[in-house]
C-alpha cells in the first residue's frame, strides 16, 4: 500500500468556497435524511489513444457504486442524462447545468483521464447543479495500477465536502465463519472485496478485536482444548498466546493507545473483567461481583467502560469507571440486553435487546435517554460494531438458515448484506477496523 | 464419548494385529521344526508353553478392554442435563441424573468426568460462554457436594457454539441448552 503514496495529487479547486456551502450541515445520520441525488457521465478520454480498456465507463460505474455503497447517494439512471456529451466538456462553463437538474440531480460528477498504455492520470470534479458551481475537483498521476486507489481518493474527497467525514472504504471488517464445529477468523474491505483467512486453527475461535493501528487481530480460541486468548500479528502472521487461564479467556477491546486490552477471565471462580498490558501480560483487575460480567466496551476516551452484567437478574448493559468504580446500570428496558458497543463519536451507545422473541440492535445515550430502536430485521440483529467515523453499524443476522454479516447506516437505513463465503455455514461477530489510511 | 469408543475400537484392533503376529512367530519354529529333526521336544514345549502365556495375557488385556467398554456403555447411560433460558440451576431431573452419576463414579474411581456447558443461540457469544461456564460450574459443584473429588471434574464451556440441533425452534434450543457429560477412563 506504500507505494500509493507516490501518486501525484493536485487540489486546483476553491476549497475556500466550501464553509459557503449550506448543506454540509445537513444531518445525513438523521432517519428523516434525504439521499443525494448524483449523476456522473462517463470520463472523457482526453487523450488521442483509443480507450480500449473502457476506463470511461470503468470510472463512472466505480464511482456510482462506491457512492451507492455509503447509502448516502441516490444514483441517477445513465439513460435519463440529456446532455450531449460532444457539446459539453469537464468544467462549470462548458456544463449546461439545467440538462442535469430537469433529470432530478442535485450533484453532478464529471471527470476526464489521459492514458498513455502505462500512466494515467485522472481528473474528477464533483458539481453542485442547483447552484451551477464546482464544489471541489482533483488531479491524480500514476500507473493504471492505481486507477482504484485514484477513484476511492476522490470517493474520500466527495464525501468529506458532503458529509464532513472522508468515509470508511480504507476499513475492513473481521469475523467469525463457521463450519460444523470449527469456526476462522477472516476479514473483508468495507465495500466487500478483498476477503482473507486469517486464521487457520482447525478448531473454535471467535470473538475478533483489532489493535488501533489495524496490524493485529486479538481473538479467542480453543486450539488447545480451553478458550484461551491470542494475538495475530497480520504483517507475519504470528500468533502470540496470551492468556491461558483456567477457564474462559475472552478476547475484548484494544485500548486507543495500543497498550491494554480488555478482557473476560474467570479464574478467580467467576467471570471477571481485566485489563491486560500487551506488552508485559500483566493483569488489572477490573470489575468484583460474584454475578456474570462480561462483554467490557470503552468509551471513546477511555475513561468509562459499557459492560454487561446479570447482577440485577437478567442480562443488562451497566457502565462504570475505567477502574471498576462508579458503576451505575444504563439499561431497564426489556430482560436481555448484552452486547454494548460505545459510538467512537461518543456518548451514545448500541446495544443488543430482545425485541418480539428475537434480538435487535438499539443505541441509547450514556446518561441512559433516548433509547431508540435501530434494526427490525426477520432474522434479528446482533453483535454490533462501529465503522470508526460512527456513521454505520455492522452486525450478524440470520437470513434463511445462515448468519451473516450486515451493514447499515447509523440511523438503520440501507442495510447491505455481504457476500456468503462458499462452503462456510456461519458468519458472526464482526468487528469493525479503525482506519487503515490506504487512501 | 464418541472418541472413547474410537480409542477402544484402535485398541482392540492393535490387539487382534499383535495377536496375529505372536501366533504368527509361534508357528514359524514349528515348520522350521518339520524340516530340523535335531531340534528337541523341549524346545517345542517351551514354545507352546510361550504362546500359552501370551495367549492369556491378549485374552486378560481383550476383557480389560471389553470391561470398560462395558462400564463407559454405562456411563454413557447418564444423559445430558437440560437447563432454562438464561438459567444455570439445576431441575430436579438434573440432581437425579447427576446423583445417579455421582454413585457411579463412586464405585469406578478409575474414572473422571468432563462437564461441557452449552447454551441455545440466543443472545450473545460472550454471555452464552459465561452461561455456559456458570452450567457447568453448578453440575460440578452439585457432584463434589456429593463426594466427587474436584481433580476428577473438568469443566469446559462452549456458549452457543457447538449446538446438538441447529435449528431455531423451541424445541431445538431446549435440547441446546445443556451440560454434556462425558465419563472417561483414566487409564
Amino acid at each position: 500500500m506504500r507505494a500509493f503514496k507516490g501518486l501525484l495529487v493536485v487540489f486546483f479547486t476553491l476549497v475556500l468556497c466550501l464553509p459557503a456551502w449550506g448543506k454540509v450541515y445537513i444531518d445525513i445520520d438523521s432517519p428523516a435524511f434525504q439521499k443525494f441525488p448524483t449523476a456522473i457521465p462517463d470520463l472523457r478520454n482526453m487523450g488521442t489513444r483509443q480507450d480500449k480498456e473502457d476506463l470511461s465507463r470503468w470510472f463512472s460505474e466505480q464511482l456510482s457504486s462506491a457512492l451507492d455503497i455509503t447509502g448516502y447517494f441516490r444514483m441517477i439512471e445513465k439513460g435519463a442524462f440529456l446532455e450531449d456529451p460532444k457539446s459539453s466538456g469537464i468544467t462549470a462553463e462548458a456544463t449546461n447545468f439545467s440538462d442535469w437538474s430537469v433529470v432530478g440531480a442535485d450533484f453532478l460528477v464529471k471527470g476526464g483521464f489521459l492514458y498513455d498504455g502505462k500512466n494515467l492520470s485522472v481528473e474528477f470534479r464533483l458539481f453542485d447543479v442547483v447552484e451551477g458551481k464546482l464544489i471541489t475537483g482533483k488531479k491524480y498521476w500514476g500507473s493504471i495500477k492505481e486507477k482504484k486507489v485514484m477513484m476511492l481518493r476522490f470517493v474520500g474527497e466527495i464525501l468529506h465536502a458532503l458529509t464532513g467525514e472522508r468515509g470508511v472504504f480504507d476499513t475492513k471488517i473481521a469475523f467469525v465463519g463457521k463450519k460444523g464445529n470449527e469456526s476462522e477468523i477472516y476479514t473483508v474491505n468495507f465495500d466487500g472485496t478483498d476477503l482473507q483467512k486469517i486464521t487457520n486453527f482447525k478448531s473454535l475461535s471467535l470473538l475478533p478485536h483489532w489493535s488501533p493501528e489495524a496490524n493485529r487481530i486479538s481473538l479467542t480460541s480453543y486450539l488447545r482444548d480451553n478458550p484461551d486468548y491470542y494475538i495475530v500479528d497480520l504483517r507475519n502472521g504470528k500468533v502470540k498466546k496470551m492468556s491461558e487461564h483456567v477457564g474462559l479467556n475472552l478476547s475484548g477491546p484494544w485500548s486507543a493507545d495500543g497498550e491494554k486490552a480488555l478482557l473476560v477471565l474467570s479464574k478467580d471462580g467467576n467471570e471477571e473483567i481485566y485489563t491486560i498490558d500487551i506488552k508485559e501480560g500483566t493483569l488489572e483487575r477490573i470489575t468484583h461481583n460474584s454475578s456474570i460480567d462480561v462483554s467490557p466496551s470503552w468509551s471513546p476516551d477511555g475513561e468509562s467502560i459499557a459492560f454487561v452484567s446479570n447482577r440485577s437478574g437478567s442480562p443488562q448493559v451497566f457502565i462504570m469507571d475505567a477502574h471498576g468504580k462508579n458503576v451505575r446500570r444504563l439499561t431497564f428496558e426489556g430482560s436481555y440486553n448484552t452486547s454494548p458497543a460505545w459510538s467512537p463519536k461518543g456518548k451514545k451507545i448500541v446495544y443488543e435487546g430482545s425485541s418480539n422473541g428475537g434480538f435487535q440492535l438499539f443505541t441509547i445515550d450514556e446518561d441512559g435517554n433516548n433509547s431508540v430502536q435501530v434494526t427490525f430485521e426477520r432474522g434479528g440483529a446482533e453483535d454490533p460494531s462501529w465503522s470508526p467515523d460512527g456513521r454505520y453499524l455492522v452486525f450478524s443476522s440470520k437470513i434463511g438458515q445462515k448468519r451473516r454479516i450486515c451493514i447499515v447506516n447509523s440511523n438503520g437505513l440501507n442495510l447491505r448484506v455481504l457476500d456468503e463465503i462458499k462452503g462456510i455455514q456461519s458468519l458472526e461477530s464482526p468487528s469493525w477496523s479503525p482506519h487503515l489510511n490506504l487512501y | 464419548m464418541k472418541r472413547n469408543v474410537f480409542i477402544i475400537g484402535v485398541m482392540v484392533l492393535i490387539c487382534s494385529f499383535s495377536f496375529i503376529f505372536i501366533t504368527g512367530c509361534a508357528k514359524t519354529p514349528e515348520t522350521q521344526m518339520m524340516k530340523d529333526t535335531a531340534a528337541t521336544q523341549a524346545d517345542t514345549e517351551k514354545a507352546a508353553a510361550a504362546e500359552a502365556a501370551a495367549m492369556a495375557a491378549e485374552k486378560a488385556v481383550l476383557e480389560e478392554q471389553m470391561l470398560q467398554e462395558k462400564l463407559l456403555a454405562e456411563a454413557d447411560s447418564f444423559k445430558d442435563i437440560k437447563f432454562a433460558f438464561d438459567k444455570y440451576d439445576l431441575s430436579a431431573e438434573a440432581r437425579g441424573v447427576l446423583s445417579k452419576l455421582a454413585d457411579w463414579l463412586n464405585s469406578h474411581q478409575d474414572f473422571e468426568v468432563t462437564i461441557e456447558g452449552h447454551c441455545d443461540e440466543r443472545g450473545t457469544t460472550e454471555y452464552n460462554l459465561a452461561l455456559g461456564e456458570r452450567r457447568a460450574e453448578a453440575a460440578k459443584a452439585y457432584l463434589t457436594n456429593l463426594g466427587i473429588d474436584k481433580m476428577k471434574i473438568t469443566t469446559i464451556s462452549y456458549g452457543e457454539e457447538l449446538p446438538m440441533d441447529p435449528g431455531s425452534t423451541e424445541a431445538a434450543w431446549a435440547k441446546n441448552r445443556r451440560d454434556h457429560l462425558v465419563v472417561f477412563s483414566k487409564k
